[in-house]
């Protein structure tokens, strides 16, 4: 009896189980909201900046402006950690320079003080969960939270006036005129090319121009013909797409206002400005390129993972995508040092412009001790100015006063680097959500409008004027949805 | 005989008692299930889709929009226009049917290396249709495989269409995956069906002198019609849900985003929750629509034979009787 009793359990449970099991089809979507893209380039967080907050920096300390590295306070004793997402800088397989390698000099300069660090493949999450849980330690890159809580987590560097004359991007973490974050290091945009195909098909000077571009293009094809691809659009990966969007804001209009907050305002703000640049000349040089049969023959299967190994060997001449492509184009064939990179080729008034923004900043824990948040100060300056970290990784130089590029951008000097401005206060969620009502997603995914130019190029089938119609109708209607104002 | 006040405990240990916490318990726990994981969800869905609204908006920032998103649904160029797609799917599931029925019908009976065959024909259904995306992304690409081998057969590159690049052609070659992936299970399906067959039907139509193919209309398909309307209305309703060839292949892009994939689109790049929820209850509504169409049709088709014979035989009796 008890045995059968155990078996109509059991049974029952069974079946609940199975029944659990057949799920239903019209279950409401997951709540993933997260497009993730490949892209680990420049991340443009929405940083407000209103209300009071009290000036955090103690007052025993020697400010990072105040502090010159090597003179002062090289006796002090302290053990500190650091947090990172550097997980390849704990490799040794790996060919960068190590975390070991930065602290070994770091300590001939300041031998008593202990850098512990720890780094995490989940970086962005675990980072959030160690700053709620509070203790966690010195040093660690800022994860993504709110501009208004920065004063609770972190230690300010000094006013934004006086370090803007110091180092890069130093308004990406600052909330009411204060720092909190500086940059380990940045990225600027621009088009990743094969100099050997450039110089081989006459193009000695590099374009600066959409014309300019669309001339070198041509030269590549009449000199190679089928063999090489003048402009591999990557069409078919879909995010290497939404890439393109990265040159609407800084690159196409030389201004920082423009992407976050002026075109959220503009009456069609993709509408051909008859200055050669702005949102309109960016996209038409894909249409053009496209219309004219500069790019790959069959778009639809291109393939992202081969084409890297076909710029390096010169079967391509350009692709356009952030400048985090350039080590993996570089690393991908035994023709590294062919693999260049250049500013978009868009003039402003004679000008050259290009996006750029930090990645990750060291942000120093506003509850440490003193004499920690000392070290971690000098640790902190160290790094930006005499570790070479920037350099090494191939990124921007933060300090202003170091005017050492990296090979990847050997081709930016003389270009202007514009970091995007946040969106103002009130308004953070304003662009997101006109690209959400747009459809068109800006830097957001939007991959399918720019593959739409492609086919519309390809097929003759839309005019590109008509496109920028669409999508302008799109803009103004979106902005009707949202209730916002036109100032221009 | 002694009343007893009644006791829980008891009644709980004594037969009845255990008898009905079980049919109860049968009842309430699935139902429950059921009602937690599969209705209250749909429900939800049902409410998003009236309101304008994203998926991190807080419930109080949502913007109720009453039928504005199903208007929207019926209104957009690219919803409905994705649906006309469905229409190759379709087509190709028909296609699909007829071959796996055809190659059923062979394989049912005494074949060389029948189970051979059927194992490499059942085989793609094993592959994952992501990894199937993948195989035929390349197989299509200009100058790989497909290319390749048609090239041994003595075609021109030049004169061979852009598979996935002609707009024209893209969807066929899309379908043709899909086709490929599931014949050979709607095939076994078949088999299994015809193996129960009565054999001595045959033996007894071999006798009657009917041919193989009278042998098909009159024994075969009669007796597996339950199956081969079933395997209509599923490969129907998944030709109107079709998603993972486009999705893999092609992401949606150049003119192959089914209705699936637009809702994909919409939902999680645009975060227009609403909307997606919208036309998910449309293309619900469709399906259900082309389902209870499809019923009736098989209604018609397979009663037809029976009632017809059954109408005329009493007929023949009454006028048998009316004569008498």
């Amino acid at each position: 009896m008890k045995l059968k009793k155990v078996m109509a359990v059991a049974m029952a449970a069974t079946m609940v189980v199975s029944l659990a099991g057949c799920g239903s089809k019209a279950d409401a979507p997951a709540a993933d909201g997260d497009t993730a893209t490949e892209a680990g380039d420049a991340e443009t967080e929405d940083t407000a900046d209103d209300a009071g907050t009290e000036d955090a920096a103690a007052d025993g300390l020697i400010s990072y402006s105040d502090l010159k590295l090597g003179e002062d306070l090289t006796d002090l004793t302290a053990t500190i950690t650091l947090f990172n997402h550097r997980t390849d800088l704990q490799n040794a397989d790996m060919p960068n320079k190590q975390w070991d390698e930065y602290l070994a000099d770091f300590n001939q300069m300041y031998p008593n003080i202990t850098v512990e660090v720890t780094t995490d493949t989940d970086y962005a999450e675990s980072a959030l969960l160690r700053l709620q849980g509070g203790d966690w330690g010195d040093i660690m890159m800022i994860p993504a939270v709110d501009a208004a809580d920065l004063s609770t987590y972190f230690l300010s560097y000094g006013d934004l006036e006086t370090l803007q004359n110091e180092v890069r991007f130093a308004d990406q973490w600052s909330y009411d005129g204060q720092v909190y974050g500086i940059p380990s290091t940045g990225t600027a945009q621009g088009v990743v090319y094969n100099k050997k195909v450039f110089e081989e098909a006459g193009v000695t000077e590099l374009p600066k121009t959409p014309d300019e571009f669309i001339a070198a293009l041509k030269a590549i094809k009449d000199k190679f013909g089928d063999e090489v691809v003048p402009l591999y659009t990557n069409y078919a990966a879909g995010w290497t797409m939404g890439a393109w969007d990265a040159y609407i804001g800084g690159t196409a209009t030389g201004d920082p206002a423009f992407q976050n907050q002026k075109m959220l305002h503009m009456s069609n703000p993709f509408a051909d400005q008859g200055n050669g640049a702005g949102v309109y000349n960016v996209y038409k040089i894909l249409y053009d390129a496209v219309a004219q049969g500069l790019t790959e023959d069959d778009y639809t299967t291109t393939d992202w993972e081969g084409c890297k190994g076909m710029i390096n060997s010169g079967k391509i001449g350009c692709m356009v995508l952030g400048s985090w492509a350039f080590p993996q184009m570089r690393d991908a064939g035994e023709n590294g040092d062919d693999i260049g990179y250049f500013s978009f080729p868009i003039t402003v008034d004679g000008k050259q412009y290009a996006s750029a923004g930090p990645d990750y900043n060291f942000g120093i824990n506003v509850n440490a001790d003193e004499t920690n948040q000392q070290a971690s100060l000098i640790f902190v300056k160290w790094m930006t100015e005499k570790s070479g970290f920037s350099y090494n990784e191939g990124g921007l130089p933060i300090s202003l006063s170091d005017n050492n590029y990296p090979d990847v951008y050997s081709a930016f000097d003389g270009i202007e680097m514009v970091a995007n401005e946040p969106s103002v206060a009130g308004e953070e969620d304003l662009l997101n959500n006109l690209n959400a009502d747009s459809e068109l997603n800006f830097n957001a995914g939007g991959d399918a409008k720019v593959q739409a130019i492609i086919e519309h190029a390809a097929n003759g089938d839309m005019s590109y004027d008509d496109i920028i119609a669409e999508w302008n109708q799109k803009w103004t209607d979106a902005q009707a949805t949202e209730g916002v104002e036109i100032t221009e | 005989m002694e009343r007893q006040a009644f006791s829980l405990r008891k009644w709980v240990k004594s037969r009845k008692g255990q008898q009905t916490i079980i049919i109860l318990a049968f009842m309430i726990i699935p139902l429950l299930l059921l009602f937690t994981f599969t209705y209250l969800p749909f429900g939800q869905m049902v409410q998003f889709s009236f309101f304008k609204m994203k998926y991190s908006t807080p419930v109080d920032k949502r913007v109720f929009v009453g039928w504005q998103n199903y208007i929207d649904v019926f209104k957009r160029k690219d919803c409905f226009s994705a649906l006309k797609l469905s229409g190759y799917y379709i087509i190709g599931a028909l296609f699909q049917l007829a071959l796996a029925l055809y190659l059923a019908t062979i394989l049912s009976f005494k074949t060389k290396g029948g189970s051979v065959f059927k194992a490499l024909m059942f085989f793609p259904f094993l592959i994952s249709g992501i990894a199937i995306g993948f195989i035929f992304k390349f197989f299509y690409t200009r100058g790989f495989v497909f290319d390749t081998v048609l090239q041994w057969c003595g075609f021109n590159l030049e004169n061979l269409p852009y598979w996935l690049k002609d707009q024209r052609i893209n969807n066929i070659a899309l379908v043709a995956t899909s086709v490929w992936r599931y014949f050979g299970q709607n095939m076994v399906l078949f088999i299994g069906a015809i193996m129960s067959v009565d054999k001595e039907m045959y033996e007894a139509a071999d006798l009657d002198g009917a041919n193989k193919f009278q042998q098909f209309f009159y024994i075969i398909l009669p007796s597996i019609k339950t199956i081969v309307t079933l395997n209509v209305i599923m490969s129907i309703t998944g030709s109107l849900s079709a998603f993972e060839p486009p999705y893999v292949i092609t992401g949606g892009a150049n003119g192959t985003g089914t209705y699936f994939v637009i809702m994909n689109e919409i939902a999680h790049v645009s975060q227009k929750v609403g909307l997606a929820s919208a036309m998910a209850v449309v293309l619900l509504m469709i399906i259900f629509a082309a389902t209870i169409l499809q019923k009736l049709f098989f209604k018609y088709v397979f009663r037809n034979a029976y009632e017809d014979s059954e109408v005329k035989h009493k007929k023949r009796v009454k006028a048998a009787k009316g004569v008498n």
